[in-house]
């Protein structure tokens, strides 16, 4: 806000001097006039800012309030970018580059939101340059009550990259992109003089991952600001929001593929509990039918051999008695049996 | 003829064979095996994979073009690995980061690497801000528009607060409870020690009583006690807690479980000598303690009444 009123004051003041000086030529009045002036210096950005960057930030309709709470951030973060209202969805993409070319913008940052649940990024440089089509996940804002640091409006940030970056050529050009977009220009007239906080972009999983920290003191000890958020490439092309593709990425996954994946999983898990529920019942009634006829049951038979038949033309002789001579009393005989 | 049937059968198959989730016939397959396509063994389809763009050439070439060669101040970026983490090296933990990156799963080691990394991004670009005049404190008046309002740090600040209040709380109720419970102990201690003493006192009268000792020594013993212990006892009763009705119907119908069948003649119960009231047990203070009246002489209607009857 001082900085504003400074240089709205330095403008007013850079006028009423050429007047004074006009006037003080035509009626050859003395010094005393100019004396009790005083004469505020101008701004210090006067005729240095010579990095032209103007980032243009917007987005499709269909977004949600996280992505809405985003693009303020980054606008408020990055003080060389401009605005605009939302695109509808009917028009081409390449009609971007027409927009930004009205807001005399050379670089752009476009939102696009599908199905009310995936965001895409594009960032790109407006006229002829390359540009970059990213899958937006795991978003948090600025707004979030853990992300405890905060920064001058304005302020210039430094960017971090991690050395993978150099290492292979699409991340190389992503880099360059990124230091274009992300870096404010020095002299901006919004921007403050002071470097107070640090991009991050570090590559994990095939992802690029951005964290935003407030530097607090000199030691290098920091506290994180937001927002966060990470960024899945896609493609990668020549042109700007079209052109030939240089580079595919081949571990993206579009998000519907991935829930349908998920969903034939649950499929699966259902179908073969399913299938499992059937094989049992199948097994119960398939069992009760053989219990009725043991097939073991015929391995030990022997036959019996054919004895002659013996007709008895005499009766029997009459057996010995069978009385026991020495029988036992009625207890003993209780006690043995107990035994 | 035949080999343009034969190719165009050929053909055909390996169309069928590329294709996801055809059925060949075994007829097919038969003739395909005469034919050499397919080797015996276990054949299965495979996809083909897809061709993705990596125009090495046409990226490097992009660019070259697109590069604007400012000077460092104006970029203010640095490309850096990670300041060394002294914990895990101490902890000789496994250094994922030199496979490229941390693992994006373990969710506290990987915003350690992001840390960490601007940290060595910031220790080297101080002193090159240094000469380029380029400062990271701002002066203390000066005054400016912030990225976050007042009110939402007032917000951010009055939650941690909240948190830090509420751990205290927490840590302030486990030391009570766990002082309690000593407590309690102590109080058990205390008790039956005074029983104990009380014994030997009683016994050591009878003794003398009895004829048996000559000493008075435990009078002068007593003495010197009683001063000390004054304080103790009053302490001690207030840390009673629930009435004793209370306690008595919590036990029996409280805190569910199986109640009866229990043993009940323990060393617990037999060292809880909450339940003892000395006034009960030796009969003080029949009358209210001393108030009241003692030997309450009945009013004048009872008592015209009793004279009246006799």
């Amino acid at each position: 806000m001082a900085a504003f009123k400074r240089k709205r004051g330095a403008h007013a003041t850079a006028e009423k001097t050429a007047k004074k000086v006009k006037f003080v030529v035509d009626d050859g009045n003395t010094e005393q006039d100019a004396v009790n002036e005083i004469v505020v210096p101008a701004p210090v950005s006067m005729g240095k800012w010579t990095n032209k960057e103007r980032v243009l930030i917007f987005s499709s309709r269909g977004i949600n309030f996280r992505t809405r709470h985003l693009m303020q951030d980054l606008r408020t973060m990055m003080p060389h970018s401009k605005a605009d209202t939302k695109m509808d969805r009917k028009d081409k993409l390449f009609v971007v580059n027409e927009v930004c070319e009205i807001k005399n913008c050379n670089k752009c940052i476009f939102f696009e939101a599908k199905k009310k649940q995936d965001l895409y990024m594009w960032i790109s440089n407006c006229p002829h340059g390359p540009s970059a089509k990213f899958l937006v996940q795991n978003i948090h804002t600025l707004a979030e009550l853990k992300m405890t640091g905060n920064c001058l409006k304005g302020s210039r940030p430094l960017l971090s990259f991690d050395p993978t970056f150099d290492k292979e050529p699409h991340y190389a050009l992503l880099k360059e992109l990124f230091i274009q977009t992300f870096s404010t220009p020095r002299y901006h007239p919004k921007s403050q003089p002071f470097v107070d906080h640090v991009f991050t972009f570090t590559i994990a999983d095939n992802r690029i991952w951005f964290r935003n920290y407030q530097i607090i003191e000199e030691d290098a000890s920091l506290v994180e600001i937001g927002p966060r958020f990470v960024l899945n490439l896609i493609k990668v092309f020549q042109g700007s929001f079209g052109g030939p593709t240089l580079y595919e990425n081949p571990s993206f996954q579009s998000p519907n593929l991935h829930r349908r994946q998920l969903r034939l999983a649950a499929a699966a898990k259902v179908r073969e509990k399913q299938t499992l529920k059937e094989m049992q019942k199948v097994k119960r009634t398939a069992a009760k039918e053989d219990l009725e006829t043991d097939v073991t049951a015929d391995v030990f038979l022997t036959p019996a051999e054919d004895k002659p038949a013996c007709i008895q033309t005499e009766p029997p002789e009459p057996q010995a008695g069978k009385k026991h001579k020495f029988k036992p009393s009625k207890r003993q005989r209780q006690q043995m049996a107990r035994r | 003829m035949e080999s343009a049937e034969e190719e165009s059968l050929l053909g055909l198959e390996s169309e069928e064979e590329e294709e996801e989730g055809s059925e060949l016939s075994d007829g097919e397959l038969q003739e395909a095996f005469t034919k050499g396509l397919l080797k015996p063994g276990m054949n299965v389809l495979v996809d083909k994979s897809k061709k993705l763009v990596n125009n090495v050439e046409g990226l490097k070439q992009c660019l070259a073009d697109f590069r604007k060669d400012l000077s460092w101040v104006e970029r203010l970026d640095l490309t850096t690995l990670p300041v060394k983490d002294a914990l895990s090296q101490v902890e000789g933990k496994v250094s994922t980061e030199t496979n490229g990156g941390p693992d994006a799963e373990d969710d506290f080691q990987r915003e350690m690497f992001f840390y960490r990394q601007a940290q060595a991004t910031v220790l080297e670009a101080l002193p090159l801000m240094k000469m380029h005049d380029i400062n990271t404190r701002r002066p203390d008046d000066y005054f400016a528009e912030m990225a976050k309002s007042d009110q939402h740090m007032q917000k951010i600040r009055q939650k941690l607060t909240a948190k830090q209040m509420i751990l205290e709380k927490s840590e302030k109720a486990k030391k009570l409870r766990e002082q309690r419970k000593f407590g309690k102990k102590v109080q058990i201690e205390v008790i039956q020690k005074r029983q104990k003493e009380k014994k030997a006192m009683m016994t050591a009268v009878k003794k003398y009583q009895k004829g048996m000792s000559d000493k008075l020594d435990f009078l002068e013993g007593d003495q010197k006690k009683g001063k000390d212990s004054s304080g103790g006892p009053s302490k001690a009763l207030n840390k009673k807690g629930p009435s004793a009705k209370r306690k008595y119907k919590d036990q029996k119908f409280g805190f569910g479980g199986k109640k009866s069948g229990k043993k009940w003649n323990t060393k617990e119960s037999y060292n809880d000598v909450s339940g003892f009231k000395a006034r009960v047990a030796h009969a003080k203070g029949g009358q209210k303690g001393k108030k009241g009246k003692q030997n309450k002489r009945p009013g004048k209607s009872v008592r015209k009444k009793m004279k009246g009857r006799s």
